[in-house]
């Protein structure tokens, strides 16, 4: 079982990747930085493509896009999030 | 400026193969959206769509006798619809054929529609399908350019939604800088993978059918077809019947993001603005408008603010998608028909499936087949990419 | 009358930020890619979902945009736009089996990528087009700046190309044939023709207006026709000099889209012949490759060759004797059927 730190280092890493973000490291996103409007500066298209990478690499199923917007409001409740559903 | 007629339309949609069939089907409120049962797909059975209900090999049988095995579904259904328009304008084959012709056409799938050929081609060492040269958006206009001959102006134009739309724009503005006599004009697009799992994975497909402007709306639904207009002058009538005047258009950018529209419907206003005063008519004198009315959140409710914003009193306007689905390369054109139609007969399409109003808007569509005086009509179509676009007609 | 401004052209050449066409870089495994500049101008947020021909089309116009008002219009071809990205998302509807997919790739992949990209960065709500007519999508685009530019006299234009290789779309048109299936450098592409030719890949963007104050060059005409017979392209030509140069005139060089495919070279002949010795020919495939809207850096290269009035050695085909190069004209074939010529001009200074 992986330790909550661990895990949100994997997630800032894997959100890099999948979302291209060529310019921005790990250490660069803070726990508790909005991920969507200020912050990171993600959009629609990127909080969709999130709700793959959460499908894909942990096996969560989240239907509801605006539900998907709540988790993945920062680092903190999205770990929180996969920490409590992940199947993977 | 030379005056723009209509003089030829030729349609084939999920409500019909021709463009009477296509206005019996609209006013009886015959809805062509159900489940898949040509194109295979895992979305057949869920993803209710518009499908012209007839296979790829009946369509091929039905133009070329012998199917030509390199043609592919777009290339069919716009060859099918741009023979009937070809036809109803009655222009002589050698006028067709003539280098004062143009051919603008609009496709947002091409010939992606063999999504499973593309594949095996992008990956083959040798041999390949009857397809490699027939997978781009052009072998659709080449398609009919080829059947007929046509040796002038030639374009295909792709703004996504609005594309079809935009082919009309160009034709007409090619007859009036002189470049072109008339223009056979309009757009084609069939089922693919590609787009259905495209709009899929942006949320924006309804697992419904699709409601256009009701507050429960959920997502459009994918149809296909093709539509195509021949457009003429005035000083080469003669007398000619014609359907309608092009007296105005216009193309504007929402400049907002790839796949959805500014909060205030910025960019359909602007278009909605630039067509009206581009055609010298006021927004009172729309009588009926048919709307791009997709059935996704996001359209309908900015499409709603656009038109509440440009005008005093918005005009009775439905969503034929409603009947046809999103078409998308041919909705403009298919539309463009639709509208022209209401015109001719002076009467209104339904908008299906609506039953309660956008809160935010409290805008009602056309709910039934309605008769009604109408002297000037518009049609909008927005893409992606924030590319909208206006069409007004009037009576000729 | 239509005036080129300022252009920025991303190709496999020397095109941008500094021109040096007096050097000719080599193509690799038949491909001539595109050398790409860092692109400051594109924020990263923006730049991180775009494929290659986005990236070249949204960062040529940049300067452009910088040094000119808003345009009242842009127009824009490509024919084969995002492929990579098209493909891309092909592969995962395969890989998925249509389940679960990422968006990001289907909305680059739109062929009006480019052009929403450059309006929603610059808030440009104007007049907004993308022609895809396979090898006339650049002459289409450009005419149709030359009719904006006469329904609005006091406007201004961003026209603009993008066509990218992709290992996919590339593999299709070799299996059609299109492509040589034994190597060959871009530098000996005219030594041996053969059946088919290189690929190559550029953007290209330009502001066109009807000023002629500090313009370039000039754009005299644009036509394009859609036949197998070299007679007929004959015929085109003749009646499109005889429209548009003064009797008994001849351009001062005439550029063709020579691509060492040897089946096209019935067309390539029945132009150059009709020319007498005096007039010079040149060729630009050699640079940059065979693609859809190839037409748009023979268009680049005619502006920068008319503002000096010389033609780069490496370029020529026949040396011909004109003292100088006014008069530009462009034949280019595109896939047998598809025949454009473009005629440009050097401003005539008052």
């Amino acid at each position: 079982m992986m330790e909550t730190a661990e895990l949100k280092q994997q997630v800032k890493e894997q959100i890099i990747h999948f979302l291209n973000l060529t310019t921005v490291k790990p250490e660069d996103i803070t726990d508790d930085e909005p991920l969507f409007g200020e912050g990171l500066g993600l959009d629609s298209i990127d909080s969709i493509e999130l709700i793959v990478l959460l499908s894909r690499e942990y096996g969560i199923t989240i239907q509801d896009p605006k539900e998907g917007r709540k988790i993945l409001t920062d680092i903190n409740t999205m770990v929180d999030y996969i920490e409590k559903n992940r199947t993977k | 400026m030379s005056r723009i007629f209509i003089t030829g339309m030729g349609l084939i949609s999920a409500i019909g193969d021709s463009v009477e069939e296509n206005r019996d089907s609209l006013i009886n409120e015959h809805c062509g959206i159900g489940h898949i049962r040509f194109y295979k797909t895992a979305y057949a059975g869920k993803l209710p769509t518009a499908e012209v209900k007839h296979t790829t090999d009946e369509l091929n049988k039905k133009l070329f006798g012998t199917p030509d095995p390199s043609v592919t579904r777009t290339s069919l259904l716009a060859l099918h619809a741009a023979g009937e328009a070809i036809r109803d304008s009655q222009l002589a084959s050698k006028e067709i054929s003539s280098a004062e012709t143009a051919l603008v056409g609009a496709s947002t799938v091409g010939g992606m529609c063999l999504t499973d050929e593309l594949y095996h081609d992008a990956r083959a060492r040798d041999g390949g399908t009857p397809y490699l040269s027939s997978y781009d958006y052009a072998s659709v206009t080449l398609a009919i350019r080829e059947r007929y001959g046509i040796l002038g102006e030639t374009a295909t134009i792709n703004t996504a939604c609005s594309s079809s739309a935009n082919a009309i724009i160009y034709g007409a503005r090619l007859i009036r800088h002189g470049f072109a006599k008339r223009a056979i004009v309009g757009g084609a697009d069939s089922l693919a993978k590609f787009t259905i799992n495209g709009f899929n994975a942006l949320n924006i497909l309804s697992s419904k059918i699709c409601a256009p402007f009701d507050r429960d709306r959920s997502g459009l639904n994918l149809g296909e077809g093709a539509a195509f207009l021949v457009l003429e002058k005035e000083e080469d009538l003669n007398g000619k019947k014609t359907y309608a005047e092009l007296t105005g258009f216009g193309n504007k950018n929402d400049a907002y993001h790839a796949s959805s529209n500014s909060p205030e419907g910025q960019g359909p206003y602007l278009s909605m603005m630039e067509a009206l005063e581009s055609s010298g008519l006021g927004p009172q004198d729309i009588s009926y408008i048919n709307a791009h009315g997709t059935g996704t959140e996001n359209n309908d409710e900015t499409e709603s603010r656009a038109m509440l914003r440009l005008f005093d009193q918005v005009p009775p306007f439905s969503s034929t998608k409603s009947l046809t689905g999103h078409t998308l390369g041919a909705a403009g054109a298919m539309e463009a028909v639709f509208a022209i139609q209401s015109l001719v007969y002076q009467e209104m399409y339904p908008s299906l499936s609506f039953q309660h109003p956008i809160p935010e808007t409290g805008l009602v569509p056309v709910l039934h087949y309605t008769r009604h005086f109408i002297r000037h009509v518009m049609s909008n179509s927005f893409g992606f990419g924030g590319n909208c676009s206006t069409l007004i007609f009037s009576k000729s | 009358m239509p005036y080129f401004h300022q252009s920025v052209c991303i190709s496999p050449q020397n095109s941008f930020p500094e021109t040096d066409l007096s050097r000719i870089r080599e193509s690799k495994n038949n491909w001539l890619e595109a050398t790409e500049p860092d692109y400051p101008g594109i924020p990263a947020a923006v730049k991180r979902r775009m494929g290659k021909s986005v990236r070249m089309a949204v960062g040529a116009s940049i300067p452009l945009l910088k040094k000119f008002p808003p345009p009242d219009g842009m127009v824009i071809a490509t024919a084969n736009g995002g492929m990579e990205d098209c493909i891309r998302f092909l592969n995962q509807i395969h890989e998925y089996k249509e389940g679960l997919l990422t968006p990001g790739s289907f909305v680059q992949s739109t062929s009006n990528a480019a052009a929403a990209q450059i309006a929603i960065l610059t808030k440009n709500h104007n007049y907004n087009i993308t022609h895809v007519h396979r090898g006339l999508a650049f002459e289409n685009a450009l005419l149709d700046v030359v009719m904006l530019l006469k329904e609005n006299p006091q406007a201004g234009y961003l026209l603009g190309s993008t066509d990218e290789i992709s290992a996919y779309n590339y593999n299709i048109d070799r299996i059609a044939g299109w492509f040589r299936d034994e190597p060959v450098l871009n530098t000996g592409l005219f030594e041996k023709p053969a059946k088919g030719t290189i690929a190559g890949e550029g953007a290209f963007m330009v502001w066109m207006n009807n000023e002629r104050t500090a313009a370039q060059a000039e754009m005299m005409a644009v036509k394009t026709i859609h036949t197998v017979d070299p007679g007929l392209v004959l015929k085109t030509m003749e009646k499109f000099l005889s429209e548009n140069l003064p009797s008994g005139e001849t351009p001062d060089l005439v550029l063709t889209g020579e691509n060492g495919d040897i089946r096209m070279a019935p067309y390539i002949d029945i132009v150059e012949s009709y020319f007498n010795e005096s007039v010079p020919v040149a060729r630009f495939k050699h640079f940059c490759g065979e693609y859809c809207t190839a037409s748009s850096f023979a268009c680049w290269l005619a502006i920068q060759i008319v503002q000096c009035g010389f033609v780069p050695p490496l370029l020529i085909k026949k040396k011909g004797s004109r003292s100088s190069c006014k008069r530009i004209l462009i034949y280019n074939n595109y896939r047998d059927i598809q025949h454009a010529f473009i005629l440009i001009s050097a401003v005539e200074r008052v």
